[in-house]
C-alpha cells in the first residue's frame, strides 16, 4: 500500500509544483525574462504569513496579506528592476545576473532576519490527519493545497482566455513589437504580468511549508522543478506545465521506493536531459 | 605574514575560477551558477587520488581532475546548448544542486557534510611543498600560467571567434563557423581552469568540505567576474582580490556570528544588482 499513499503524496506535491510551474511559465512566456528571483517570491510570501500567524493574526487573513505581499513585490521587481535594465537595452544575459542577484538578496534577508532555520507553522489543525480508506492518508493542509492549486490552475485558464487582461497578455506575449504599435502598452503588461504571477505563486508558498516547514533557501529547487516542468510540458502552455509537474512528481515520489530522498534532485534532473535529447520543444508546445 | 600569504594564494586560486568564469559569462555570454560545481569536483578528484592507498604525485592528480573537469563541462553544455541559451540556465542550477547532493550525501566518495579532512601537501617531482610560502609559489605559478594562457587564447583566432559569437551568434553561423563546437570548447576550457583551481584549492587548505563549492560559491564567483569587470584579463584579477577581502573588512562591523554569512551573500546579491543597473563593465571590463 506504500505505493499508493506515494501516489497520493506525489499528487499533492505534483499540484503545488503545478501552481509554481504555471505562474514561472506567465512571466516567462510574456517578458521572455528567466526570472530566476521568483524563487524569492515563493520563500517571502511563506515567511511573511508565518510571521502574520505567529503574531496571532487568522490564518486565512495571512494567507491574503502575504499573496497582496507578494503581488507588490513581483510588481517593484518588474518595475524598477527589469524595466529600467531593459530601457538600457540591457541584454538578457544582464537582466539574468540582476534577476539572481535579486534572489540572493530576498533569500538571504530572510535568513538573516529569521535565522537559517527550519520554522514550522504553529496551526495545528494544519497537521489534522484524514484517511481516504485503508493506509492511505492526508494531512488538511494536503488536502487544501490539491483544492487550492487545482483552482488556481482553473483561475489561471480562465483569466488567460476569457478575460480582456488575458488576451492582452497573449498578445503581449506572441509578439511585443505588434503590441507596442497597438498601443497595448507592453512594458505596464509586464508589470502586471509579473505581479499577478508573484500572487499566485505565494499560495504554494504558504500552503507547502504548512505540512513541510519553511527554510530560507528552499525556493530554488521547487522552481528548478517548475521550471524543467514547464520547458517538458512546453513553454507557454499553461495545462502542459501543470500536467507534468504532477508527471514529475509522482516519479520522484515513487523514486522513494527504490532510493532515498536526497537523491531526487537527480530524477527530475534526468528527466530533464531525456526532454532535452529527443523532445526539447515539450509535450503540448504550442504550434 | 602567515594571514597575508593565505589571502594571496586564496585570492590566485581565485582567480583561476574568476577566469574560468569569465570565460564562458563574459567571453561567451553563457550564463552559469554551476562553476563551484566544477570547482568542487576537481577539488574531489584530487584529494580522492592524494588519499588512495598508493598516493599519486600531485601533478599527474591534477591532470586526471583537469580532464574529468573538462569532461564534465563537455557532456553538461553539449546537451542544453544545442537547444537554447535558457535551458543552460535550467542545466546549471540543476548541476550545481546535483553536485550540492552528491558531496553531500555520497559520504563514502566525499566524506558527506563533514568533508575531507587531512589531505596531504601537493609534491613537485617527489619534493613536498609544506611551508605556506612554497605552497604561495606553486599557486602563483599556477594563476601565471592560467592568466598567460587566457591572454593568448583571446589573441588567438579561437578568443576572437568566441566573441564574435557574443556580439551575433547568427552572423557567425552565417560566416560558415560552427557556434556549438566553438561553446563547447570555450566549457571545455572553462572546465579545466576550474578543476585545477579545485586540485590547488584541495592541497592548500588540506580539508574540504561541501559548503566551499555551493551555490553561494558560484554566485560568490558570477559576483567576482560581475565586479572585476567581464570580458578582461584584469577584471578577472581584481575581482577575486576585492572580493575576498570584503568579508575581512565585514568582520570589523559588529555582526552576530550566526548571519554573519547571510550578511556576506546578501552583499553580494546588492553587488550584482548595483553594478548590472549602474556599471554593467565593472571595475575594469568591457560591456556585458
Amino acid at each position: 500500500m506504500l505505493w499508493l499513499q506515494l501516489l497520493v503524496n506525489g499528487l499533492e506535491t505534483g499540484c503545488a509544483l503545478g501552481v509554481v510551474a504555471i505562474s514561472f511559465s506567465l512571466v516567462y512566456a510574456t517578458t521572455k525574462i528567466f526570472h530566476v528571483a521568483h524563487a524569492g517570491i515563493y520563500t517571502m510570501g511563506g515567511y511573511l504569513a508565518w510571521w502574520l500567524v505567529t503574531h496571532g493574526a487568522p490564518s486565512a487573513v495571512a494567507l491574503l496579506l502575504a499573496v497582496a505581499a507578494c503581488t507588490v513585490g513581483g510588481a517593484m521587481i518588474q518595475s524598477q528592476i527589469y524595466a529600467r535594465l531593459e530601457r538600457r537595452r540591457a541584454t538578457h544575459l544582464v537582466i539574468l545576473i540582476a534577476s539572481l542577484g535579486t534572489l540572493a538578496v530576498m533569500q538571504n534577508i530572510i535568513a538573516a532576519v529569521f535565522t537559517p532555520n527550519i520554522l514550522q507553522f504553529p496551526i495545528p489543525w494544519a497537521a489534522n490527519v484524514m484517511a481516504l480508506g485503508g493506509e492511505v492518508r492526508l494531512t488538511w493542509a494536503q488536502m487544501l493545497t490539491i483544492a487550492v492549486s487545482l483552482a488556481a490552475y482553473a483561475g489561471v485558464m480562465w483569466f488567460a482566455h476569457y478575460t480582456i487582461l488575458g488576451k492582452r497578455i497573449r498578445a503581449v506575449a506572441s509578439n511585443p513589437f505588434l503590441a507596442q504599435i497597438t498601443r497595448l502598452q507592453p512594458q505596464s503588461v509586464y508589470v502586471i504580468v509579473v505581479a499577478i504571477a508573484s500572487a499566485i505563486v505565494a499560495l504554494p508558498g504558504v500552503l507547502v511549508p504548512l505540512d513541510l516547514g519553511l527554510q530560507p533557501y528552499g525556493g530554488i529547487t521547487p522552481l528548478l522543478t517548475a521550471t524543467i516542468a514547464m520547458i517538458a510540458g512546453g513553454v507557454g502552455s499553461i495545462t502542459g506545465a501543470f500536467a507534468l509537474s504532477i508527471v514529475i512528481a509522482e516519479l520522484q515520489n515513487l523514486s522513494l521506493l527504490v532510493m532515498p530522498g536526497e537523491w531526487s534532485i537527480g530524477i527530475t534532473f534526468f528527466i530533464f536531459v531525456i526532454f532535452m535529447l529527443f523532445r526539447p520543444t515539450g509535450l503540448f508546445a504550442a504550434r | 605574514m602567515d594571514f597575508w600569504f593565505s589571502y594571496i594564494t586564496l585570492a590566485e586560486i581565485y582567480v583561476l575560477l574568476g577566469l574560468s568564469t569569465n570565460l564562458l559569462v563574459g567571453i561567451v555570454g553563457i550564463f552559469s551558477v554551476s562553476q563551484a560545481a566544477v570547482f568542487g569536483v576537481g577539488a574531489y578528484i584530487v584529494a580522492y587520488f592524494l588519499m588512495a592507498a598508493e598516493p599519486m604525485s600531485f601533478l599527474p592528480a591534477l591532470g586526471i581532475a583537469a580532464v574529468g573537469c573538462i569532461l564534465l563541462n563537455v557532456l553538461v553544455t553539449l546537451p542544453s546548448l544545442r537547444v537554447s541559451g535558457d535551458y543552460f540556465v535550467v542545466t546549471s542550477f540543476g548541476i550545481q544542486l546535483l553536485a550540492t547532493a552528491v558531496f553531500t550525501n555520497w559520504t563514502a566518495g566525499t566524506g558527506g557534510a563533514n568533508g575531507l579532512p587531512g589531505i596531504p601537501p601537493p609534491d613537485l617531482f617527489h619534493h613536498p611543498l609544506e611551508s605556506t610560502g612554497q605552497l604561495t609559489l606553486l599557486c602563483t605559478a599556477g594563476a601565471v600560467l592560467g592568466c598567460l594562457a587566457f591572454f593568448l587564447i583571446m589573441r588567438a583566432p579561437f578568443g576572437r571567434l568566441l566573441r564574435a559569437i557574443r556580439e551575433d551568434e547568427l552572423a557567425v553561423a552565417a560566416a560558415g563557423k560552427n557556434v556549438l563546437r566553438a561553446k563547447v570548447s570555450a566549457a571545455a576550457l572553462a572546465g579545466a581552469f576550474a578543476g585545477v583551481a579545485g586540485g590547488l584549492y584541495a592541497t592548500f587548505l588540506s580539508f574540504i568540505d561541501p559548503s566551499s563549492f555551493d551555490l553561494d560559491a558560484s554566485i560568490l564567483l558570477l559576483t567576482m567576474v560581475v565586479v572585476g569587470g567581464a570580458r578582461t584579463l584584469a577584471g578577472s584579477i581584481i575581482g577575486p582580490f576585492l572580493l575576498l577581502a570584503l568579508p575581512q573588512i565585514l568582520t570589523l562591523l559588529d555582526i552576530p556570528t550566526t548571519i554573519a554569512a547571510a550578511m556576506r551573500q546578501l552583499l553580494y546579491g546588492m553587488l550584482l544588482i548595483l553594478f548590472m543597473m549602474f556599471r554593467p563593465q565593472g571595475l575594469a571590463g568591457e560591456r556585458l
